[in-house]
């Protein structure tokens, strides 16, 4: 009899601490959210690497009584990396080692159309503001329109932390979209003689150049924008070991091991941010929504710019390229090449367009750090 | 957390926008002076300054490309698909002597190969 009493409170224990007594509907909810983006990632293949750890880091954050952010542990270092902005600039440690700058230094100008898109970041914030959102929120969730995610988890941590999850699953969900969305917004805005526009080779880019260029960057957008010099300084430092041709180990490290193993820590702590509490509430379908649509405002920025551009140069300018300055790269510029060849079969638009694609993390960077500078 | 500076969403906007177009501009300008003061760009300039005189001289090589197509029955079409690739390369046209084909039957030589294959 007493070995049944003991059997019988210990069960009862092993049942009070366990997650089931404690387990709540939002919490099954958001382990079907996580299952659903798994679902996505592996089946459906939308940005694997990124949406897989995102949704298990989800399916993880709604096991109750785990005590993962409360007590020392991997969990806990992994949110600080998070909480403490740590992870966002070692991805662009690896972004820049990975980067090509030499579209984008061969011509210049294209880096108007990285800034022109960006339009899609403060019609987003626009619309949150007039929404219920306050300004820091706004400029938050504004910042999935420069589909970027390290530079999106970044300044959500600064101005709104309670949203981190929301405003990550939509950046990425929108850039795994962007071949989707993107080109029946380029077919609407421009007519068939601009698509069919076939633009001049790029000029050589010397060393010299590849090699100035990041160091010149990194000085002149630190000094103006401090709040971003993490993030531009690892963006061009990562570029530096790839140009300088003395740091290949570095820029192989920094481009594969470290990218990958800071991946891994950042996605799953950002899918960790998804518990019940703080997700499932209405503002995240708003941002869902806003997110839509700071996307299709920053394509059709980028292509109307593009349209003036391809004006004032003579016809020499393709609009076509400036949809490719929401940054998402390569996925952006690649939907220029697409939709450029079925416009004109044998027009390769592709290094054209990754002039505007990689202004255009610059571009969301800078709209970051003014949003930081001015919002914060 | 300080107070933001204006919480009119059309300004922020127009602030945010006219610094972002700023500070790209300004990295655009910066771009360009570093092509001006490169110490490696006189040479391709010198290239470049050579090279136009060429064209003249040698601008009847397309033509003479041209003439062998109908000799020896390539294509204009296939002459301008040869041409894009190459120049793809970075290789102007005027650098192209001729475009012939190769005096090799494809699928003899596969056949060969695939003989060649089973003995070994």
């Amino acid at each position: 009899m007493e070995l049944f009493n003991a059997f019988a409170v210990s069960l009862q224990a092993v049942w009070a601490d366990s997650g089931f007594s404690a387990f709540e509907a939002g919490n099954g909810i958001m382990i079907l959210v996580g299952l659903v983006l798994l679902y996505m990632a592996i089946v459906k293949e939308f940005e694997p690497l990124l949406l897989g750890p995102i949704a298990f880091g989800c399916i993880l954050a709604n096991f109750p009584r785990t005590g993962f952010f409360e007590e020392p542990g991997l969990m806990q270092a992994i949110h600080y990396g998070i909480a403490n902005e740590i992870f966002p600039p070692l991805i662009f440690l690896g972004v820049g080692a990975m980067t090509d700058f030499g579209p984008l230094l061969a011509r210049p100008v294209t880096l108007l159309l990285g800034a022109a898109a960006q339009i899609g970041v403060f019609v987003a914030l626009v619309g949150a503001m007039l929404l219920g959102f306050n300004v820091q929120e706004a400029g938050a969730i504004g910042i999935i329109g420069g589909a970027d995610g390290p530079t999106a988890i970044y300044l959500s941590i600064q101005m709104a932390p309670h949203l981190l999850g929301a405003i990550a699953v939509a950046a990425y969900s929108y850039m795994s979209l962007v071949p989707l969305i993107q080109p029946p917004i380029m077919k609407l805005l421009t007519t068939q003689k601009e698509r069919e526009v076939v633009m001049e080779q790029l000029r050589p880019v010397t060393k010299f150049e590849r090699v100035c260029f990041p160091i010149v960057a990194a000085i002149i957008i630190s000094l103006l924008l401090p709040p971003i010099a993490s993030l531009l300084g690892c963006l061009m430092l990562g570029n530096l070991f790839r140009e300088s041709g003395v740091m290949d180990r570095l820029s192989d490290t920094a481009q594969n091991s470290l990218c990958n193993m800071v991946t891994i820590f950042l996605a799953t702590g950002t899918g960790m941010t998804m518990n019940a509490h703080d997700f499932l509430v209405p503002q995240t379908l708003l941002i869902i929504c806003l997110g839509l649509v700071a996307f299709i405002a920053g394509t059709a920025g980028g292509v109307l710019f593009g349209k003036v551009m391809c004006r004032v140069s003579g016809w020499k300018i393709n609009p076509l390229i400036g949809s490719a300055g929401v940054s998402a790269v390569p996925m952006a510029a690649r939907v220029s090449q697409v939709v450029g060849m079925k416009s004109k079969p044998g027009n390769y638009l592709l290094m054209h367009a990754m002039g505007p694609n990689v202004a255009g993390v610059i571009g969301t960077a800078v709209a970051a750090g003014t949003m930081l500078a001015m919002l914060k | 957390m300080s107070h933001p500076v204006t919480t009119n969403p059309l300004i922020i906007m127009l602030i945010n926008m006219t610094v972002v177009f700023l500070v790209l501009t300004a990295l655009g300008l910066v771009i360009n002076l570093i092509h001006v003061i490169d110490p490696t760009r006189p040479k391709e300039k010198k290239q470049e300054e050579a090279l136009p005189a060429e064209p003249v001289a040698a601008a009847e090589p397309a033509p003479v490309a041209e003439a062998a197509v109908d000799e020896k029955g390539i294509s204009p079409e296939i002459v301008a698909v040869i041409a894009a690739a190459i120049a793809s390369y970075g290789y102007g046209v005027e650098q192209i002597r001729a475009i012939r084909p190769i005096q090799r039957d494809g699928w003899k030589n596969s056949g060969r190969m695939r003989l060649s294959n089973r003995r070994s």
